[in-house]
């Protein structure tokens, strides 16, 4: 009965830790983000072709974008046929990595926050530039089209 | 004495930075990237409502100022993948053609109007009125032509007979 105290305080006494800090509540929300597209991603088979997301380019132009196949490619990978991802979106692979560098980055800053809580400055810090360039990195040739969209029509 | 900690939009901050970021995220995948819009105008409005919170408590506004300008970015992002849809049409070839088909169809149905109209015209001078009815059927046409003729004008048309 002692045991179950203990163990509950010390459970409630973590909760406190990671719901009264907002980088805490933020890399739990991001966490579970990643975890639900992995679960799409795992979830919608490549085979029957059911996804839901459609793309909006496909419909308005009737021509593929740079991102369509990233659905059926994130699928793929998941499955470990690599070599069929590529085949279905070239940069499925670096966006697919993008998220899961992702989870481990919100896992462990979140180690590190309630680790040594008088860094927590510094990390967000780090994690902000971190997280900023692997975004940068993944999506480039997506913002690359952007740029290249607009450049274009001026 | 103990300082109290005023958190008064907090929450709202948090939820507003998280809905930005995942905006940002979205915003660049051009399947995607026009319905972003959406929860990056509800990650301004959160952080608005937020905002104007913190500053009635005199709470901290660091995270709200931030999720404000990655939402107002992030929609900034999705509204630009018009320019990448318009480019894609532009290259493909195909969005004009469309245009083009849907003006044509727009014009047939005019003409088709126009050709179907009652037109009517009324004249008044010095207590004299004079209306003038004419219709483009050309059903109507033929039927006052017939009327005209007493006869069947097909058979009479035919000048070359005649000769």
């Amino acid at each position: 009965m002692i045991l179950y105290n203990r163990k509950s305080n010390r459970g409630k006494g973590i909760i406190k830790k990671l719901s009264g800090e907002p980088y805490h509540i933020i890399n739990i929300l991001f966490a579970g983000v990643i975890v639900l597209v992995l679960l799409y991603s795992g979830f919608f088979s490549p085979e029957k072709d059911n996804y839901p997301v459609v793309c909006v380019h496909e419909k308005l132009t009737g021509e593929p974008c740079f991102s369509c196949g990233l659905s059926h490619s994130f699928s793929l990978i998941v499955r470990g046929r690599i070599e069929e991802a590529y085949e279905w979106n070239q940069y499925g692979m670096r966006v697919f990595l993008f998220f899961i560098a992702q989870l481990f980055f919100r896992l462990d800053f979140l180690r590190l926050s309630l680790k040594r809580p008088e860094n927590r400055k510094q990390l967000i810090v780090y994690d902000s530039i971190s997280s900023g360039l692997i975004f940068l990195i993944s999506f480039w040739p997506f913002i690359a089209s952007i740029f290249k969209g607009i450049s274009q029509l001026f | 004495m103990e300082d109290v900690k005023n958190n008064s939009g907090q929450n709202l901050g948090i939820a507003a930075l998280v809905t930005a970021i995942i905006t940002f995220v979205l915003a660049v995948i051009p399947c995607v990237g026009l319905i972003a819009v959406i929860p990056g105008i509800i990650s301004i409005i959160l952080a608005s409502v937020g905002l104007s919170q913190a500053a009635r408590s005199n709470a901290p506004r660091g995270m709200l100022v931030a999720s404000l300008i990655i939402g107002v970015i992030a929609s900034l992002i999705s509204v630009s993948q018009v320019f990448v849809a318009a480019n894609i049409a532009k290259n493909s070839d195909k969005w004009p053609d469309e245009i083009q088909n849907i003006v044509k169809d727009v014009q047939d149905d005019v003409v088709k109007d126009l050709e179907d109209a009652n037109i009517s015209i009324k004249i008044e001078s010095n207590g004299e009125k004079v209306e003038i009815n004419a219709s483009t059927q050309n059903k109507e046409k033929e039927q006052k032509l017939e009327e005209l003729e007493g006869v069947n004008t097909q058979e009479n048309d035919t000048l070359q007979q005649k000769k």
